[in-house]
């Protein structure tokens, strides 16, 4: 077995302590001590640089392990192949695109998509990805140019620190119907009908998305912000977006526009 | 900072695009709705960059990046297009794009891509 440096969260502090990986498990010192199969870890998932695994024996016990780019991936590539997961060879092009751009040196990678309880990974002998099934936009069973001819994929779009990244999968028809099928399935609650916002809506929806404020907003569709406002309340309403910020206008007061008059007079003078 | 022309038959997305250009600092050459505009648009404003949709009446983008081409082989074009048609990368590349983005898109994302082939 092999010995990484790792914090693991344990009574809700983080334990400085070193996680002994072997081909099958991993040990888990004391005051865990805790032994743990691959094989009994039914879900993994990645936050920044925390490794969270979900172990299900009699019961479900989530383990947190803190370490570096480094050890985790060390733990990845240990656990992905072997935990309790749908799991299929596959090529894939994880990012193709980053918020519309299209990456130039993306390549088809050979590798496997590993489907656990909350999101799916791409794993190939140097990538381990995570897409959360919570950040997961839209998917859509296509067509590209692979070796020259057109060859089914799905595309699978997600937010990745809030920007909008596009990867596809390639594999045999059936299993890309059955990924395809699973996906659309587990994120059936962000399915809509399309007729929920009119031209305008839509639009507004379109500048939010390429990262435009509301003046620019304003401005651009040549709107008033009582309208504005009215949109934006139909969009947050339907769960399409999130207020993140509440900005004021003022107006001067009697006192503020005599204290601008007398600054400018000092200006001047 | 460059100097920009922008392509494309929406008023929507080639406001949407100076807005974005603006606020990279870039300034903007002009405007054309179709491909056979932006031919003349270029050879009359000898822009540093050109965003260029593909999918236009008249003319379209690909067959407007080879008229530009022609004249400037060393025009700087980024091609610009919905999701699902970005199998005209290749064409595109091929025909002398130096980039190429997908509708909808980010801003910092395009400033990023339009930084790169203005630097390149």
């Amino acid at each position: 077995m092999k010995e990484v440096p790792v914090k693991i969260e344990f009574n809700k502090e983080w334990i400085v302590t070193k996680l002994s990986v072997g081909e099958d498990r991993m040990l888990l010192p004391a005051p865990i001590n805790k032994e743990i199969l691959y094989k009994s870890i039914s879900d993994v998932s990645e936050k920044k640089n925390i490794l969270i695994i979900t172990v299900k024996t009699d019961t479900e016990v989530v383990y947190k392990i803190l370490s570096v780019e480094k050890v985790l991936q060390f733990l990845k590539i240990h656990i992905l192949p072997v935990c309790n997961a749908y799991r299929l060879m596959a090529y894939f092009m994880s990012p193709a695109i980053r918020g519309g751009v299209m990456i130039k040196e993306a390549a088809w990678e050979k590798g496997s998509v590993v489907v656990v309880k909350s999101g799916i990974w791409f794993v190939s002998a140097t990538k381990q990805i995570s897409v959360p099934l919570s950040e997961v936009a839209a998917i859509e069973l296509t067509k590209r140019d692979v070796q020259g001819k057109p060859t089914d994929v799905i595309r699978i779009d997600y937010l990745d620190a809030a920007e909008v990244v596009s990867s596809l999968v390639l594999c045999p028809l059936s299993t890309l119907q059955v990924l395809y099928n699973f996906l659309k399935d587990t994120t059936k609650s962000m399915d809509m009908k399309g007729t929920e916002l009119d031209g305008v809506d839509q639009q507004v929806a379109m500048l939010v998305y390429s990262g435009m404020d509301s003046h620019a907003i304003e401005n651009m569709l040549n709107i008033p912000h009582k309208q504005l406002d009215l949109i934006y309340d139909k969009i947050l309403t339907l769960g399409l977006a999130e207020v993140v910020i509440i900005r004021r206008e003022i107006q001067l007061t009697p006192k503020g526009v005599r204290y601008i008059s007398d600054a400018t007079k000092s200006q001047t003078n | 900072m460059g100097k920009i022309l922008i392509v494309d038959d929406t008023l929507f997305m080639r406001t949407l695009i100076k807005n974005i250009l603006f606020t990279g600092g870039h300034s903007i050459a002009g405007e054309a709705g179709d491909g056979e505009e932006a031919i003349a648009k270029y050879q009359e404003l000898k822009p540093d960059l050109v965003t260029m949709d593909i999918v236009m009446p008249k003319m379209n983008g690909i067959e407007a990046l080879k008229g530009i081409k022609a004249i400037d082989p060393g025009a700087k074009v980024i091609m610009c297009t919905a999701v699902g048609q970005e199998q005209m990368v290749k064409l595109a590349i091929k025909s002398g794009a130096k980039g190429y983005i997908v509708k909808p898109f980010q801003a910092p994302k395009v400033l990023e891509e339009v930084k790169n082939v203005l630097a390149s």
